[in-house]
């Protein structure tokens, strides 16, 4: 892989990202991918099939869209995913300015209590990073025509910060 | 004044550093304009009609002479010599260029100053009382609580990309001063069993749907200030709709929900945060008050008394201003001035370069070097000794600056209008000029009494003119410029010049609630009608008045819009071309 390719940001640090979405693109006999690594299935799917996708070898990963809503009939089984053995959660930016991926990832952190990794997708710049990080993300899919590598540099645009309730933007996965 | 300490300066210059990157990457052809719209929209800078126009925050209104100078700086070395006070305690350049905007920026930080999230759908700069922290009749000191929503607001994380502009004021005295019936959010201090809080209304705003906002929350607790803030502020960012610009603002889910779900709705989201790290303790509070440098005042004796009543009876120009702009200071023996800059001819807010010298210079002398901007676009000097007054006037009277007019017919508030906004349907200064010489006498200005007049160029209202008690709206209609007339709009209870106001009017003022909009009087008129118009509106007022007391808006009041309009369209020379347009819904 070229160097071009290195657009995610994961663990402080660029990789090359092989993550596919699941979608109509694939052999529509499959109603989930098949038990191998790279796999993401969007929330939806992820309902449709918990059963079977919480048990593989290689964990999926499960896509939000950003109008998600996580009220009283989607509560339990948000309260579910978070417990699950998935590879991580992932939001959508359909446009970067969509903000409510950001409070998203704030239910998903402070009341669901996701501790896994959490992934910025779609529309996601070097001028949103900062503050996706302190809203719990800490994962970056950086979209094209962006320099993944600055991205990574604007994790440390602000050295200090007011809000208390909301993270540094840099966190090492765990 | 609030006094930045190192982590707030540094999170200005390291803004300014951003942007900077931004412009830079822009200019490099590596941001879209579509990627970089926001971004700059969110450091004040809008691309108007001749040049980008810069709008810089002046948190809660409150200014030192230091940074009126530099303001005054900017607009010689980078503008054309003078800059627009706007109705929402900001300050705007028209003509600075881009590429100098990321310089300018990095001028005004070194003065603690900044344009960060003066534009764009994020949570705006805070507004409050122009009497804030001098008023006499203050529950709390706004000051103090809009400076912890300020650094709480103030890149903010979570709510950067909000469906639409979010605006918050506060009102910390009796009387509402700060229009927060027509903010996103208003709130009103109050005490309630010894412990004080805020009175919270949700979904007010003006615009094209202009609605006055729902009390969400009778009190909240001081403490719990921000954590509601926020649970507010998180309801509205996941639900506030997406689709429809028009539709996004958060009047129009709170309306949709009904005030009540929404409110449920914020206490459950509150529920999961209450108490939590974002919770105000007496130990911040005090560590934000500390940070400010608050005037120390002497104890004046009041043996001058005389020296002042000679003043005020020989000299009726003196007698005139004191009457108007003097306003009556907490501590004994202190006045706040209001500088007037609606004198008739300059554009309303308009300050010069040479004037924000002038004034800075008379803060110093006659203050504490500190200033407050106004959302009715003037200037307060807001600590004067009293005895100093007379000598005060004498200087702004050779300045043209002394204009008795505050809360008068031609204190007018309006935005640039056409002339600069690219938004705006019309133009407003030639309109608020036309009106001022209009009513150029001052006996009979004086006499109409209280009269709030405000002016939109178009639907987005800068001017507020819904609230106007006269608004005046710039319609456009097949590629022509036409204004709409509405009466009986307020911007709150509060009574400008009259202290004999009535217990009911207090008790009206204490709430939101008491903002109203403006009703339109019918079909739209001509540029040059528009005086005639104004003119027909007082003539009824004055008529219908059953005492000098009862102001124009207690008129339509009691008597409703009815006898205004029958004889506005009564009139034959107004009638004659109003008549030529029928769409009496514009």
């Amino acid at each position: 892989m070229s160097e071009r390719n290195m657009n995610l940001i994961r663990g402080g640090q660029l990789e090359v990202n092989h993550v596919q979405c699941f979608g109509v693109a694939h052999e529509k006999a499959w109603s989930v991918p098949p038990d191998e690594s790279n796999w993401m299935v969007t929330l939806d799917t992820w309902f449709e099939h918990q059963l079977s996708l919480s048990n593989r070898q290689f964990p999926i990963a499960i896509l939000i869209p950003s109008d998600a809503e996580f009220d009283d009939d989607s509560n339990q089984q948000i309260k579910e995913l978070c417990q699950a053995n998935i590879a991580f959660i992932a939001i959508d930016f359909p446009t970067y300015t969509d903000g409510r991926g950001y409070s998203l990832a704030q239910l998903l952190r402070n009341v669901y209590g996701w501790t896994g990794e959490l992934r910025a997708v779609g529309d996601v710049m070097i001028d949103t990073v900062y503050y996706l990080a302190r809203c719990g993300f800490d994962s970056f899919l950086v979209k094209q025509g962006h320099n993944a590598q600055l991205a990574l540099e604007a994790l440390s645009t602000f050295t200090d910060t007011y809000q208390k309730s909301y993270r540094q933007p840099i966190q090492k996965l765990s | 004044m609030y006094i930045y300490d190192e982590i707030d300066q540094k999170l200005v210059e390291q803004r300014v550093a951003q942007f900077r990157g931004q412009t830079q990457r822009f200019l490099n052809g590596q941001l879209t304009e579509d990627e970089f719209r926001v971004l700059r929209l969110q450091n004040g800078l809008y691309i108007q009609r001749h040049a980008p126009m810069l709008r810089v925050a002046i948190p809660y209104g409150m200014l030192t002479s230091k940074q009126l100078r530099t303001l005054a700086y900017v607009a010689r070395r980078w503008d054309r010599g003078y800059a627009h006070l706007t109705t929402r305690q900001n300050i705007q350049f028209n003509w600075p260029r881009l590429e100098d905007v990321p310089e300018i920026l990095a001028k005004l930080a070194t003065v603690q100053m900044h344009a960060i999230q003066t534009s764009g759908n994020c949570i705006r700069n805070t507004t409050t009382d122009h009497f804030a922290g001098v008023a006499h009749d203050e529950i709390i000191n706004p000051l103090i609580w809009c400076e912890i929503i300020r650094q709480w607001s103030m890149l903010h994380p979570e709510f950067a990309f909000l469906p639409r502009k979010f605006k918050i004021a506060v009102s910390g005295a009796e009387v509402d001063r700060a229009a927060i019936g027509v903010h996103d959010i208003g709130l009103q201090a109050i005490e309630q069993d010894g412990v004080f809080g805020f009175m919270c209304f949700v979904g007010g705003g003006l615009g094209r749907t202009p609605i006055i906002g729902k009390l969400i929350n009778p009190f909240v607790a001081w403490h719990d200030l921000l954590t509601y803030l926020q649970a507010t502020l998180r309801v509205y960012n996941l639900h506030g709709r997406r689709d429809n610009k028009y539709k996004a603002r958060i009047k129009i889910l709170v309306k949709d929900l009904t005030p009540e779900v929404f409110a449920q709705q914020v206490n459950d989201q509150w529920a999961l945060i209450k108490g939590g790290a974002d919770t105000v303790t007496e130990e911040f509070v005090s560590s934000i008050a500390n940070k400010f440098s608050w005037p120390t005042y002497e104890t004046v004796s009041e043996n001058d008394n005389a020296v002042m009543a000679h003043h005020l009876t020989t000299n009726t120009a003196f007698a005139r201003w004191f009457r108007t702009n003097v306003h009556h200071h907490k501590v004994s023996g202190y006045s706040a001035v209001t500088v007037s800059l609606k004198a008739t001819g300059s554009p309303p807010g308009d300050m010069t370069a040479d004037q924000m010298e002038v004034l800075a210079e008379m803060a110093d002398s006659y203050g504490f070097g500190e200033l407050r901007v106004s959302h009715e676009q003037n200037i307060i000097l807001p600590d004067v000794k009293t005895e100093a007054l007379y000598a005060l006037w004498q200087e702004l009277n050779v300045l043209n600056l002394a204009t008795p007019n505050i809360g008068l017919i031609t204190n007018i508030i309006a935005c640039p209008g056409g002339d600069y906004c690219s938004l705006a349907n019309a133009v407003s200064i030639p309109v608020a000029t036309a009106i001022q010489e209009r009513f150029d006498d001052l006996d009979y200005v004086h006499e109409i009494g209280e009269l709030d007049l405000n002016l939109s160029g178009c639907m987005n209202s800068c001017g507020h003119h819904h609230v106007g008690h006269i608004g005046i709206l710039g319609v456009d209609k097949a590629g022509e410029e036409w204004y709409q007339i509405t009466i009986g709009g307020r911007q709150s209870g509060a009574l400008h010049l009259d202290k004999k106001s009535s217990q009911d009017n207090d008790e009206r003022s204490r709430c939101g609630a008491s903002a109203a909009i403006g009703r339109v009087i019918g079909p739209s008129f001509a540029r040059e009608q528009v005086p005639d118009v104004i003119s027909r509106l007082i003539q009824t007022y004055l008529t219908l008045r059953e005492s000098e007391s009862e102001r124009f808006i207690d008129v339509v009041d009691r008597v409703g819009i009815e006898p205004f309009k029958k004889d506005v369209y009564a009139d034959p020379l107004l009638s004659k071309y109003s008549n030529l347009v029928r769409e009496s819904n514009v």
